[in-house]
């Protein structure tokens, strides 16, 4: 770096430039820094002004605080407004179709002060996994909680479930978030670039994001005067998984669109085992197939909008299908007998038990620039239709014959439609030294239900929060960030009665015929305030991150008043309506070493719940609501959590790379009835290590070659709350090949990768059929080929 | 920097203090002995009674046990315990015997010997039963049996 000597001052010149993305798009709030002397933000146009600056050699750097920032040394003599822009460096080489750029900055407004995850299309197709959460996992601090080869949600440090909130395009994904048995709605084809965000972000998301958030773009922008398209073939030989996904992409000057189709089909998924034994009773597994766990996937997507100088508008409709089966030994974690010749006759087909999910989505998202000022809007409806198909089983009361005259299909279990419409709106503005952004969120929910099973009530759902976040560039090393924000919420649960009779023993010892009550109508209101400080500070090759934030979440109907048998644990779950609203506080800290061959990060935290609000197994039974299952009761305790991730790469040569990812997680109640227990789906101690080297072979008709071993390492998790069982440690190895071959305006992707190399027998213990014991999926082969095309370049 | 090393440090400490091993992780048994009755494939006869009996056992204090007795005349087979018994054919119910009771265990206990007398009411139908028998310990930890019964004329 170089020094500046004092005895130029006196003398002063103005510099100035322009700051933009690959596509030459003005770049609005990134910071400039004269090394030494001064720091500015780019305006609106993307422009960057130091009014007086000493006559000296200097170095200008370009997006300070950013992993991938752009230094210049100049020696400044007289005023200089640098003609060419300084485009800022993207944190990939290449980007998805190769003409749809993802920028460097931040999706929304960005929480540098909390550690983070950046993934891309690019990174997500070298190793795509069964579902987007199941791609995702690989990183420290990053787990799902999955059942079967293609269903999984995210649980981030160990929280999961609403504790975790999805955001798509700006709008919050409204699934049912709520169970561990269904997966999230998102094509992982269709994603651009995902960010996870690994701490309490209530205050710029509102309630849910208090454990982290998953902030998807999946509405890039082609590039200017463009027409074309890729064709994605994936192949993959542990559960003969065939599927494809087309995009198609335009754009003139202003008008873009991009078409995506991804269908997806596989069958029953198999593991190294030949023998279940669920609660001891033997399951034998027919050619190791998870008896009925086949799938389909079919997502179909649209964006189209308007890019200017001034607006944006991009309007997005998607939906997505996913029918999948469930082990059909286990529907419930309770043994059942199934006809084998049926249900071993093909391994593709799906039978029942199993689900489907149609999740429709309709949003904008338009950003306005007014003078100094970026007004963003975004607006959305989303539908998520959820239907459990089964047997009809009676237990307790129900009728031992499904009743013809019952208005429900006959293998209806439960039926679950949400409607939930989501508006946004926001500014964000540059004062000086300062980003500053504000803006309101707000949300209305309704959800009804059907089946012949019952669970949760239907509900409707109102959710207002209004907040302000600055951020404060102090100089070119320091940075603080600081946000209130305020939310009022409110939930208004309906009644439901049983549609069979109970025995019920009145007082007198007389028995009568009751429908029983599962619900009565309540509401209830919440408000909650929180907040969120935090600093970067940067110096040489160091950044240090601390964030200290409170975060909130409000109780979900299932958590107020859920009333009925959750048979795919055969417990009775019953809900609280007189929880309040999770209050969490947390520390963050992240120490980032960053050299050419060497990176590092730390990221340790700590966590303070005054009332985490989890279910608690308790030693009764109940007869009527429960029919004779145990009481499962939505309950409050205090909770101390503390844990944290390493990151390390090296690259000793330029084709040689070793990279690894520790993560460890501790959680202990505090108080309550399961006090000093830890909390449920804590993730073991794991690492995963990896070697990759890419040679540069047969450079005429080849790129991008590269060939990867890791291995996963997990301790045990010896740590576990009712109901869960002790999971031993295991190690498992993946393996990948990859290449680009060149043809005249392209490339062609292929890769080969192998996961579980060893066909190891291991228990996942977040893994929703870990209860029965059932390991994870054995050897899996994925091939996959990507063929991009353009009509114009 | 020395700060953030001191609250790191601080973190470390304190989650090898807060572990304190006072929790129970051990679930309750059945314990099949002589005494017990029902076992897998026992009959029962409908118009009469018969004495539930079962030992429970635990390692820190029982909470409650629970009987379930429902047809399999479908044969969905809730049987945790290894060995079929000889099945009718499948059929529809008519009149099943459905049972479902819930005791809870006295205080302070790490054995108990349940004995519940049951009554068959006489216009049940007979054939192949459930009887599913369900124990958990104060900390909610729970075990299930899953017993193959008949009830006969």
């Amino acid at each position: 770096m170089f020094f500046v000597p004092h005895f130029c001052f006196g003398q002063y010149a103005k510099v100035q430039g322009t700051v933009t993305d690959n596509t030459g798009k003005p770049l609005e709030g990134v910071t400039v820094v004269i090394e030494n002397s001064s720091l500015v933000l780019t305006n609106e146009k993307g422009v960057f002004t130091f009014d007086s600056i000493a006559k000296a050699v200097h170095t200008l750097v370009i997006g300070s605080y950013s992993k991938d920032f752009v230094s210049f040394t100049f020696l400044l003599e007289k005023d200089t407004v640098f003609a060419k822009p300084f485009v800022l460096k993207e944190n990939t080489s290449e980007f998805l179709d190769d003409v749809v750029v993802t920028s460097k900055m931040p999706i929304g407004r960005g929480i540098e002060s909390l550690s983070a995850i950046e993934i891309d299309a690019k990174e997500i197709r070298r190793e795509t996994g069964g579902s987007l959460m199941q791609t995702l996992e690989k990183r420290p601090g990053i787990k799902s909680i999955g059942i079967g080869s293609s269903n999984a949600k995210p649980l981030i440090r160990g929280l999961g479930f609403n504790q975790v909130a999805v955001i798509e395009n700006g709008i919050k994904h409204e699934g049912q978030e709520w169970g561990a048995d269904h997966g999230l709605e998102i094509d992982q084809y269709n994603v651009d670039k995902l960010e996870i965000i690994k701490g309490p972000s209530s205050f710029l998301y509102g309630s849910d994001a208090l454990g982290g958030i998953i902030n998807i773009k999946s509405n890039a922008v082609p590039v200017k005067n463009t027409l074309g398209g890729s064709v994605d073939l994936v192949g993959k030989s542990n559960n003969l998984h065939a599927g494809g996904s087309l995009n198609l992409y335009g754009r003139s000057d202003k008008w873009f669109f991009r078409l995506r189709s991804t269908y997806m089909n596989y069958a029953d998924y198999r593991v190294p085992t030949d023998t279940v034994y669920i609660y001891s009773y033997a399951v034998g597994l027919h050619k190791n197939f998870v008896r009925n766990t086949a799938g389909r996937e079919f997502n179909n997507s649209l964006n189209f909008g308007y890019v200017g100088t001034n607006v944006k508008s991009i309007f997005s409709v998607s939906h997505n299908f996913n029918k999948s089966g469930f082990f059909a030994n286990a529907h419930g974690l309770v043994p059942m007998n199934v006809d084998k010749v049926i249900y071993d006759s093909s391994s593709r087909d799906i039978l029942l038990p199993y689900q489907q999910v149609n999740h429709t989505k309709v949003s904008n998202q338009t950003e306005i620039s007014l003078g100094k000022h970026k007004l963003e809007i975004e607006a959305g409806f989303q539908r998520n239709f959820r239907n459990e198909h089964s047997k009809y089983t009676a237990h307790g009361y129900m009728p031992s014959t499904f009743p013809q005259d019952l208005n429900v299909p006959f293998d209806l279990e439960r039926q679950y439609d949400k409607n939930a419409v989501t508006l946004n709106v926001s500014d964000r503005t540059i004062i000086k030294k300062h980003s500053l952004s504000y803006g309101v969120n707000s949300e209305y929910q309704q959800n009804k239900i059907g089946g012949w099973g019952f669970l949760i009530p239907a509900y409707k759902r109102f959710a207002l929060g209004g907040f302000v976040y600055d951020k404060f560039f102090v100089n070119d090393k320091l940075a603080l960030l600081g946000a209130l924000r305020y939310d009022v919420g409110s939930i208004h649960i309906h009644s439901h009665n049983d549609w069979f009779e109970s025995d019920v023993v009145g007082d007198n010892g007389v028995v009568s015929k009751e429908k029983l009550s599962k619900a009565t109508d309540f509401s209830k209101n919440f408000n909650n305030f929180s907040w969120s400080a935090g600093l970067l500070y940067t110096k040489k090759d160091w950044l240090l991150t601390v964030n200290v934030g409170k975060s909130f979440r409000m109780p979900i109907a299932k958590e107020l008043a859920a009333n009925g048998i959750n048979y795919h644990y055969f417990r009775y779950e019953k809900g609280n309506s007189q929880l309040s609203p999770e209050q969490s506080y947390q520390l963050d800290l992240g120490v980032n070493f960053s050299r050419e061959k060497f990176k590092m990060s730390v990221t340790p935290f700590v966590n303070y719940f005054s009332n985490y609000i989890f279910l608690n197994p308790t030693a009764d039974y109940d007869t009527y609501y429960g029919a004779g299952n145990q009481i499962f009761e939505y309950t409050q305790a205090k909770v101390f959590r503390t844990g944290f991730e390493v990151q390390a790469s090296y690259a000793p040569l330029k084709q040689l790379k070793i990279e690894s990812g520790i993560e460890y997680l501790y959680g202990v109640q505090l108080s309550g009835a399961k006090r000093y227990y830890p909390l449920p789906f804590t993730p073991p101690a794991s690492g995963i290590f990896s070697i990759s080297y890419a040679p540069t072979i047969w450079q005429k008709h080849l790129t991008n070659s590269f060939v990867k071993l890791n291995v996963k390492i997990a301790a045990p998790q010896n740590q576990i709350v009712p109901p869960e069982k002790q999971t031993q440690g295991y190690h498992v190895w993946g393996f990948a090949l990859g290449t680009s071959v060149k043809t005249k305006k392209d490339v062609i992707d292929i890769r080969l990768n192998i996961y579980n190399l060893f066909n190891q027998k291991y228990l996942n213990h977040t893994s929703f059929y870990r209860l029965i014991d059932l390991p994870e999926q054995g050897r899996n082969i994925v091939l996959s080929v990507r063929v991009p095309f353009n009509f114009k370049k | 920097m020395k700060k953030y090393i001191g609250i790191t440090a601080l973190v470390a400490v304190f989650s090898l203090v807060s572990c304190k091993p006072e929790k129970d992780t051990v679930a309750p048994t059945i314990d099949v002995n002589a005494e017990s009755f029902p076992i897998q494939c026992s009959e029962v006869k409908r118009g009469e009674n018969f004495t539930f009996k079962a030992r429970f056992l635990d390692n820190v204090e029982l909470g409650s046990f629970g009987i379930d007795v429902h047809n399999n005349f479908d044969h969905h087979n809730h049987s945790t315990e290894v060995g079929e018994c000889d099945n009718e054919p499948d059929k529809i119910a008519v009149n099943p015997y459905v049972l479902l009771k819930n005791y809870t265990i006295p205080a302070g206990l790490k054995t108990y010997d349940a004995t519940v007398i049951i009554d068959v009411p006489s216009d049940v139908d007979t054939g192949d039963y459930h009887f599913v028998i369900k124990v958990t310990d104060k900390a909610g930890w729970q075990t299930l049996k899953g017993l193959s019964v008949k009830i006969v004329e």
